[in-house]
């Protein structure tokens, strides 16, 4: 398994908690949409957390570029971090209206990121930490798996 | 390595928004053409007015947003870095521009000289944003369906392009080669080989990425661009040997291939998680059903060769393809492009600490459903019109300039929300 594949795993695993949240509150259930966001939050923030933490770091102490790529990928987990926070916001006011208005936003800024990460970034990573890539994913597993 | 040092770098908001609202000006223009010339318009493909309008909408409306998009999305998508993307923005759209009016000129008032400036103009424009591209592309290995069909996409303009410069030369120098079996070889590589490839490899992400469908097989992602570019080799030899036949079983593998395409896209899209059905859903939906109609057509001519020599039959394919199919799903994806665009420039711009506004507020979805009402009432009468030309041709051009202008209306609304949520962060005084 290569990083690539093992984070866009993860990539998939936060879209599908992001479409029950979004279904949820289009059938008006706010409660289970709550439910179902909070835990793509969750998820989400985990991701970007290891990636901050455990990924980037691994990658700029070999390639020594620290204001290179994953100085933008920072950037944009916080803007994402402000779109959830925006979203969980109108969704406890009960303004669907708004958290479509976010979520939209959201899933794009999203999608974009997630794309930049695994046609360019990632595989920028299992190019450069190949040789310890085994551990360095059981590593990035573990972090994922905590709650 | 260069290129993905600095993979981040957005171009400027101005250097794809330029292209973006030019462009529903020439769907103005093709609009105001048919109120002009009315039924003669759709008479036939060859009179210099539906020549003129047709390149209004190839060149003015999709080439030039195809081309805006393009320097938004190379980096995003393919990890290529244009060198200096402003700079070849302010190059390329006022040559494009202005070479797309005097070809229009050219046609309508038949002057060789107008016809070969545009010709001088549009080689500069198309073959130095094919020079920028070719040399970020370079470098950038092949790792996804597309970015391989990128490549392909912008050989195939490259084709088009040539192609529609002999065509050019040909007419205004008189030389004698055969026009019509040409042109339509000119047709086939921009719409299949160039559009038709340039929008499954923007569908492979954006059709996942917009709706939350499930993915292209990758089987499919990577070979759906050989599939159309090997029969586009095959007609063009038949052109060279005069083999009908042949470029008739081009055109109907061609047909087959885009129709394969549009039904699996129309499969992944029915089983998408998002739940509200947004306009540029529909936008995708009459795309799809639309190009579908055109490719049958194009099928059912490859067997029975008569059925084009049929009055409405040009006037309708051109319709069906442009109209209904690739201005569909242009103005589709611009209702997404442009807002997110707009919010992710405010968002650079470091207007933190506030919360931004998001997308919806930029442009409604109520503002976009009102202008596409109005497109699907153009297409509709534009359709109609092909069958009966004198009732309807130019209540069809006026609701098509209408649309259009809904366009252009929309996307300045974009720009100056983008402007108003600006002023704050430089106006209010720090406390």
């Amino acid at each position: 398994m290569t990083i690539r594949d093992f984070l866009a795993t993860d990539h998939r695993h936060c879209d599908d908690l992001f479409a029950a949240a979004e279904q949820s509150a289009n059938a008006g259930d706010l409660a289970a949409a709550g439910a179902s966001f909070g835990q793509f939050r969750a998820a989400m923030l985990r991701h970007f957390a290891t990636e901050e933490q455990t990924l980037f770091p691994a990658f700029e102490a070999r390639t020594g570029m620290s204001m290179g790529p994953t100085q933008v990928m920072r950037m944009e987990h916080g803007q994402m971090r402000e779109l959830m926070d925006a979203a969980a916001g109108a969704l406890q006011a009960g303004n669907t209206d708004d958290f479509f208005g976010q979520t939209e936003t959201l899933l794009i800024m999203m999608q974009q990121h997630n794309m930049k990460e695994e046609n360019v970034l990632y595989p920028m990573c299992d190019q450069h930490l190949a040789d310890g890539s085994a551990a360095l994913i059981e590593r990035l597993r573990s972090e994922l798996k905590e709650v | 390595m260069q290129a993905l040092l600095s993979f981040d770098q957005s171009p400027p908001l101005t250097a794809p928004l330029r292209f973006l609202l030019t462009a529903p000006l020439y769907g103005v223009l093709a609009g105001a053409l048919l109120m002009i010339e009315g039924a003669d318009l759709l008479a036939s493909r060859w009179t210099p007015a539906a020549l003129a309008a047709t390149h209004l909408l190839t060149l003015g409306f999709m080439l030039q947003i195809m081309l805006g998009a393009l320097i938004q999305i190379l980096p995003v998508v393919a990890g290529a870095n244009l060198a200096q993307p402003a700079r070849l923005a302010a190059l390329v759209h006022p040559l494009l521009n202005l070479g797309c009016l005097l070809l229009v000129a050219g046609f309508l008032a038949a002057a060789p000289g107008l016809l070969q400036a545009a010709g001088v103009l549009l080689l500069l424009s198309i073959g130095g944003f094919l020079f920028a591209a070719a040399r970020a592309l370079l470098h950038v290995p092949s790792t996804s369906p597309t970015i391989r069909g990128l490549k392909l996409a912008l050989s195939g303009l490259l084709v088009t392009a040539a192609l529609g410069l002999v065509l050019l030369l040909a007419l205004s120098r008189g030389w004698s080669l055969p026009l019509m079996p040409l042109t339509d070889l000119h047709a086939g590589w921009g719409l299949a080989g160039w559009t038709g490839i340039l929008l499954s490899a923007v569908a492979y992400v954006v059709v996942p990425m917009f709706q939350l469908t499930p993915g292209y097989s990758a089987r499919s992602g990577w070979a759906f661009p050989w599939l159309i570019i090997f029969p586009l080799l095959l007609w063009s030899l038949a052109f060279w040997c005069d083999w009908v036949w042949l470029a008739a079983i081009s055109q109907f593998s061609l047909a087959l291939v885009g129709i394969a395409f549009c039904l699996l896209t129309l499969r992944l899209q029915s089983q998408r998680r998002r739940p509200r059905p947004d306009v540029t859903l529909h936008y995708w939906q009459l795309g799809l059903g639309s190009l579908i109609s055109a490719l049958l057509m194009l099928l059912t001519a490859a067997i029975w060769p008569a059925l084009s020599q049929l009055p409405m039959w040009s006037p309708l394919f051109g319709v069906l393809v442009l109209v209904g199919g690739f201005i569909a799903f242009i103005n589709g994806m611009l209702y997404k492009i442009a807002p997110f665009l707009a919010w992710l420039h405010l968002q650079n711009r470091g207007s933190s600490g506030g919360s931004l506004p998001a997308m919806n507020k930029f442009l409604s979805e109520a503002e976009m459903r009102q202008q596409m009402r109005v497109f699907f009432a153009a297409f509709g009468l534009l359709t109609a019109a092909c069958l009966w030309p004198e009732a309807l041709a130019r209540p069809a051009g006026l609701v098509f300039m209408l649309a259009n202008a809904g366009l252009g209306w929309n996307l300045w609304r974009v720009v100056r929300r983008y402007r108003r949520f600006c002023l704050p962060v430089n106006t209010v005084p720090a406390v």
